[in-house]
């Protein structure tokens, strides 16, 4: 235990470590702060008119569909078109029909809408006997507010590998391994409190932001602090490999970037384009972000039962990891 | 004199090499250049699936759009994404089945997109006025983004590991009985990295645009990364020296990345409206580079003047700094 204590003494020291578990809390205020509105309208489709010409029933009946930007002359409403950064439809009354335009860089979505438009508001008058069941599912996602805030505790959670990585390899560069190794301490208690440095550390601060920017019931919390628990464990544990494997903090800094990207991009890319029952998703939980990351966003969704799939991951991840280490350490000390 | 800038300019090719900054430039390369071509030009998103559940067989719909299922629980479990819409016709009246997706107007044009494509009334053609295809669009865009990361954020983290690795080797305090000028020594640093910047722009850009499209905005891409690399060289030369080592210095790093970076992206990516965004010098840059990709006319004189006023002061700035670290080493 007092090794522990002179570890965190070390740690008041330096204000580099403090303020990597202050970081995701800054980014979870920040992100809550914007409001879902300017979020919002990036999802909904976006037209454009131009003022002079945009009879008020259209640009009223646009309006039902998605946001709509009006423009004082039709070359303004070209160039808001052609912008590479947005997804926008320009449309120009044409008699009794409308006219529409793109820039031919849109998504598939919007290239879609824009050559079908001009025929569905022809036909707008036209009512068929159509019952239309509309069913509002209760979610807390807010789309890519959602998407930030699970990506910003995702990052969280993994700060711990950040913080055990440098800690370790800068006590490599100061020499104070050696000391370590000629100490009377054993292997077990060495790995014990640097891993629980790590762990502290990591589920504090994603504790604190989720509390930020989550609404969690009570029925949740617990499966929600298990998959903190267990991947702060998983992150701590490869700060250690990352500290065992490098051999400075130029090699450390790019170990952990590569694994930052690792653990970061593909979940958001299987969570956003792989269908969950496909094989490649079940792939996925190769890596221990993934199951995080996705358990994660079934709170969002409010469906917990998909929660035990991701914590059965997150499980074998740390059994797994931690004999991996165990069989690196014996090898390593004959 | 220029005896000595070679002497000087050799000896940071060394120490680049010998920390790595090459092996990491080119594995970013990799990276960045696998990304683009494996996954993002690949990213679409498709138009809302229908599906269609009708037993007797009562339409004949062939549209593109449809997807015929068996049964109502196939109809009900296909529209569970919130982004399809299900068609019932099993009873009298059709019924449109679908999941609010959260946004009340995509949901009232799924809903009358759905009665279009039962109409068969979901047909046309848009005239389309840009010049870029969807592809050549997503490959300028993400090249744009990831030069300007790769030299705000890496380029910078490598001026920074070379000079702490001088630093603790000493060598500041040999350069201040050197008879060598001041500015040589973070001149010589400056050309090394700009070199190395521009080489990393025309390969990126070369790779990922294809070389036809890259002959064509390369001029105006190099100027920019000219600038942006310029500053931010100095900007991290100014950190390097300031800052007692490279733990603090990789947490401001850190910082940069996050605060400075991020909303950049998200300003110019998504077409977010953030009135504020004017404010942040970074956002001008990342702009100018991305008009440089898209051809689009440059930036006026002004932002010129700007950027060349602001790397002056900043090497100004790096020199005084460098002047008082060599004092105060004694």
């Amino acid at each position: 235990m007092s090794g522990l204590r002179y570890q965190l003494k070390g740690i008041r020291r330096d204000r580099m470590c403090i303020l990597t578990f202050l970081l995701p809390v800054v980014v979870g205020i920040a992100v809550n702060l914007l409001s879902g509105v300017s979020f919002q309208s990036i999802s909904e489709t976006s037209f454009g008119v131009v003022r002079s010409d945009a009879a008020d029933d259209m640009a009223a009946w646009l309006r039902q569909s998605g946001t709509v930007t009006e423009y004082e002359t039709l070359e303004d409403l070209c160039s808001a078109v052609n912008d590479p950064s947005t997804q926008m439809i320009g449309v120009i009354q044409a008699g009794e029909t409308i006219r529409t335009f793109i820039s031919g860089d849109e998504l598939e979505v919007n290239r879609v809408i824009a050559d079908t438009l001009p025929q569905i508001y022809e036909n707008r008058t036209e009512t068929l006997p159509v019952k239309r069941t509309l069913i509002h599912t209760e979610t807390d996602n807010e789309g890519l507010k959602s998407l930030l805030i699970a990506i910003t505790l995702v990052t969280a959670m993994f700060m711990g590998c950040t913080f055990n990585a440098m800690n370790i390899i800068s006590e490599k560069e100061e020499g104070i391994e050696f000391i370590n190794q000629v100490l009377p301490m054993t292997t077990r208690s060495y790995v014990v409190q640097k891993i629980l440095l790590g762990f502290i550390g990591g589920t504090d601060s994603t504790v604190v932001t989720a509390l930020i920017c989550m609404r969690i019931g009570l029925a949740q919390a617990l499966p929600f602090l298990l998959i903190i628990l267990l991947s702060a464990y998983i992150s701590a544990l490869i700060g250690l490999f990352i500290g065992i494997f490098s051999n400075g903090l130029m090699i450390g800094i790019v170990n952990i970037k590569i694994v930052m990207i690792l653990f970061l991009a593909p979940p958001v890319f299987f969570y956003l384009i792989v269908p969950d029952n496909a094989a490649v998703f079940w792939i996925s939980y190769i890596l221990p972000s993934s199951a995080t990351f996705y358990g994660i966003m079934d709170l969002f969704n409010r469906q917990f039962a998909k929660l035990w799939p991701a914590l059965a991951a997150l499980l074998a991840h740390a059994v797994l990891w931690s004999i991996v280490y165990k069989l690196v350490q014996m090898r390593r000390r004959p | 004199m220029w005896n000595e800038f070679f002497g000087l300019l050799k000896k940071d090719f060394r120490l680049m090499l010998s920390s790595k900054f090459f092996l990491l430039a080119l594995g970013s390369f990799v990276l960045y250049s696998c990304y683009i071509n494996f996954v993002y030009v690949k990213l679409d998103q498709g138009i809302y699936p229908v599906y269609l559940y009708d037993p007797q067989d009562t339409k004949s719909i062939t549209s593109e759009y449809v997807a015929r299922v068996g049964s109502r629980e196939a109809l009900e479990a296909a529209c569970a994404d919130r982004y399809s819409v299900g068609i019932d016709l099993s009873e009298g009246k059709p019924e449109l089945y679908l999941l609010a997706s959260g946004l009340e107007t995509a949901d009232y044009y799924r809903m009358i997109w759905g009665e279009a494509v039962l109409n068969g009334t979901a047909d046309g053609q848009a005239e389309v006025i840009g010049a870029d295809n969807k592809e050549m669009k997503s490959r300028r865009e993400i090249t744009a983004e990831f030069l300007f990361f790769e030299l705000s954020a890496v380029g910078f983290l490598g001026l920074a590991s070379m000079l702490f690795k001088e630093k603790q080797m000493g060598v500041i305090r040999v350069h201040g009985i050197l008879p060598v000028r001041r500015s040589m020594f973070i001149f010589s640093k400056l050309l090394l990295l700009l070199v190395s910047d521009l080489v990393f722009a025309v390969v990126l850009t070369g790779v990922n645009l294809g070389f036809s499209y890259a002959v064509e905005v390369l001029p105006a891409v190099l100027l920019q990364a000219g600038i942006l690399s310029l500053i931010m060289a100095l900007v991290g030369f100014l950190c390097a020296v300031r800052l007692p080592d490279f733990k603090q210095f990789s947490l401001f790093y850190l910082v940069l990345a996050v605060f400075v970076t991020t909303p950049v992206f998200l300003a110019g990516q998504t077409g977010i409206e953030w009135g504020w965004i004017i404010y942040h010098p970074m956002y001008h840059l990342f702009a100018a580079m991305k008009s440089a990709y898209f051809s689009m006319p440059a930036k006026s004189a002004p932002y010129y003047l700007v950027c060349f006023g602001a790397v002056l002061l900043l090497f100004l700035l790096a020199c005084q700094t460098l002047n008082r670290e060599m004092a105060k080493e004694g």
